[in-house]
């Protein structure tokens, strides 16, 4: 039987304090030492000595034979349970202080798993957020190093194209007079058929080499249009001009596979730098070349809008722009194309080349069916 | 909290020596016991101790029956200061309903006073009680010490809390611990009132209340 109180500090009765076969034993002893018969009882007995504990009655002794012997065994008994009690009240508080403080134990137990778990999985994330910045960081690398590689050949192109623009002169203006020659020489040779054959086929060749030459000019013109070598501030200059000249350069790229359809109505002159509206042109141009399927259609229009300012309308029938992209698309180096194809800066850069000339540029698009980007140029 | 038998007519309520170690807790529960007189008065139990510090325990048991036959018993406890027995400290403070903070007087004592106190409400909070709600009284023993706090400093200190007027005691001497005794029983009645009606229900003022749980010469019978 195990004596334990309810609560250390409930009131005990007597079968807390001493169980019944111990109650048995200490009326057996008070037999024993005067020899009258005693009973211990847990109700209320008529004649029987009240046992207390703590102000309270837990039992009352009675000793029918000789009720004289009742008090002073009752105190004995008071003074004996007085004991058991501090033993028991001493026991029951220990218990229930070890129990508490097994409990609260494991309650910091489960907490510190918990937020162990927390730490490991916090470790967790971190790691894959420490992984996605790296990657982030290693692709933005790939793209400078790609921007500042096209920078290079930019600049190389620009030298060239200047290296280029003498030689090309001369060798142009030397055919021309190569030509007169010719003809010159023609007049005073043998009129036979070989003579004249030889003379018709050396005419065609120089007619040939000097549209050759001819070509080669123009692409030297607008590479130095397009890398800015020769213009320093802004100049009043024909935008149609500029955007005939880009797209020149465009269709060039794409080995004339792409034919860009020109719609130009007259503009008013533009103060600017030529050579950054070209920029900023081709890339729009270059997109709308990249995003339609071969025999899609690019058109560049230009008009004079209601409020007398200059637009620039770039339409394509390409695959056009998804709507969670349409939010990025001048974010500097937000591409959709593969690392080494895309810098992801043409629209950027075309952005700030208008900003710079008091401009405007819109996006519109739809998934498959095409874009169509507006630039604005304010009246001056 | 205080537990009412119906049946038995039976009120039981629970009072809480708390403080730091060595601040005369049990030496205040001794000198009630030789110092008071009231209509029923039970023995001192002093659990084990260690070289004369608590380890578990004190309990008196007093008591008063009214009138009208209601039986209220009053146990007085004392917990061990020392730090390491809070798991005791609160299982002895659990459903109290009045705790007397026992502090030291002596400058040294008072960062302990302090954190005892802390203790105390921390020890309430877990248990469900508001130190603010419960009739607190706060003793500052060992008055007779050369160099103890000055009392008006005490004073001053305490006065914006709900525990003022502190009350002045030297235990060892016999001072001031009935009346420290008698102001939380004044702070613990109008709470019992409210809960038990003891003034229209059992005809007990708030004087006899006090009379009889803390007489120093005896009581007739209510």
């Amino acid at each position: 039987m195990v004596l334990r109180m309810r609560r250390f500090d409930d009131d005990p009765d007597i079968n807390d304090l001493i169980d019944r076969e111990q109650q048995m034993r200490l009326v057996g002893l008070l037999h024993a030492l005067c020899g009258e018969f005693f009973s211990l009882h847990s109700k209320p007995q008529a004649g029987a000595e009240a046992v207390e504990f703590n102000l309270e009655t837990i039992a009352w002794l009675s000793c029918s034979t000789a009720p004289n012997r009742q008090a002073p065994a009752a105190r004995l008994l008071e003074f004996i349970l007085f004991y058991v009690a501090k033993y028991r009240l001493a026991a029951s508080l220990h218990h229930d202080t070890t129990e508490a403080s097994f409990a609260e134990l494991q309650r910091q137990h489960a907490a510190l798993q918990e937020s162990e778990g927390r730490y490991k999985e916090l470790s967790e994330q971190l790691q894959l957020r420490v992984d996605e910045q790296i990657k982030v960081i290693e692709d933005a690398q790939k793209q400078l190093y790609e921007s500042a590689r096209l920078r290079a050949i930019g600049q190389l192109a620009a030298g060239v194209a200047h290296e280029i623009n003498n030689p090309i002169g001369f060798i142009a203006s030397n055919l021309r007079v190569a030509g007169e020659y010719l003809e010159e020489l023609g007049a005073k040779l043998p009129s036979d058929q070989a003579t004249a054959v030889v003379q018709d086929d050396f005419r065609a060749l120089l007619m040939e080499s000097l549209s050759g030459a001819q070509r080669i000019a123009d692409i030297v013109v607008d590479l130095k249009t397009f890398a800015n070598i020769d213009q320093e501030d802004f100049l009043p200059c024909d935008l149609n001009q500029v955007i005939a000249s880009t797209c020149h350069l465009v269709e060039a790229e794409f080995n004339h596979d792409l034919v860009i359809e020109q719609r130009l109505e007259p503009l008013p002159q533009l103060a600017g730098y030529p050579a950054k509206i070209s920029q900023a042109l081709y890339n729009i141009l270059d997109n709308a070349a990249r995003a339609i399927v071969p025999g899609g259609r690019v058109r560049i229009t230009t008009r004079v809008g209601e409020d007398g300012c200059s637009e620039v309308l770039v339409e394509d029938n390409g695959c056009g722009i998804a709507v969670e992209d349409m939010e990025r698309l001048f974010d500097p180096f937000f591409t959709t194309r593969p690392v080494g194809t895309g810098t992801g800066l043409g629209l950027s850069v075309a952005r700030d080349i208008i900003k710079a000339h008091r401009g405007e540029i819109f996006v519109h698009s739809k998934l498959g069916v095409g874009s169509r980007v507006t630039l604005r140029f304010l009246s001056q | 909290m205080a537990e009412y038998l119906a049946l038995e007519r039976k009120l039981m309520l629970k009072v809480v020596y708390y403080g730091p170690a060595l601040s005369g807790k049990t030496t205040n529960l001794m000198q009630l016991h030789t110092l008071l007189q009231p209509q029923r008065k039970g023995e001192l139990m002093v659990l084990e101790t260690r070289d004369d510090r608590t380890l578990f325990f004190d309990v008196m048991p007093i008591g008063l029956r009214s009138a009208s036959g209601l039986d209220l018993r009053l146990k007085l406890y004392t917990v061990p200061g020392q730090v390491q027995h809070d798991s005791t400290r609160k299982a002895v403070l659990s459903r109290a309903d009045g705790v007397i903070f026992v502090a030291d007087s002596q400058p040294a004592q008072q960062d302990n006073n302090a954190n005892a106190f802390d203790n105390l409400a921390d020890n309430l909070q877990k248990l469900g009680m508001d130190i603010e709600r419960l009739p607190v009284v706060v003793q500052f023993n060992k008055r007779d010490l050369p160099g103890a706090v000055d009392e008006d400093e005490l004073q001053a200190r305490w006065s914006a809390t709900p525990w003022t007027p502190l009350s002045m005691a030297s235990a060892l001497k016999g001072v001031g611990v009935v009346e420290s005794f008698r102001q939380l029983l004044r702070r613990l009645y109008p709470r019992l009132d409210a809960e038990f009606h003891l003034t229209k229900r059992e005809g007990l003022q708030e004087e006899d209340f006090i009379r009889y749980l803390s007489s120093v010469d005896g009581v007739a019978n209510a």
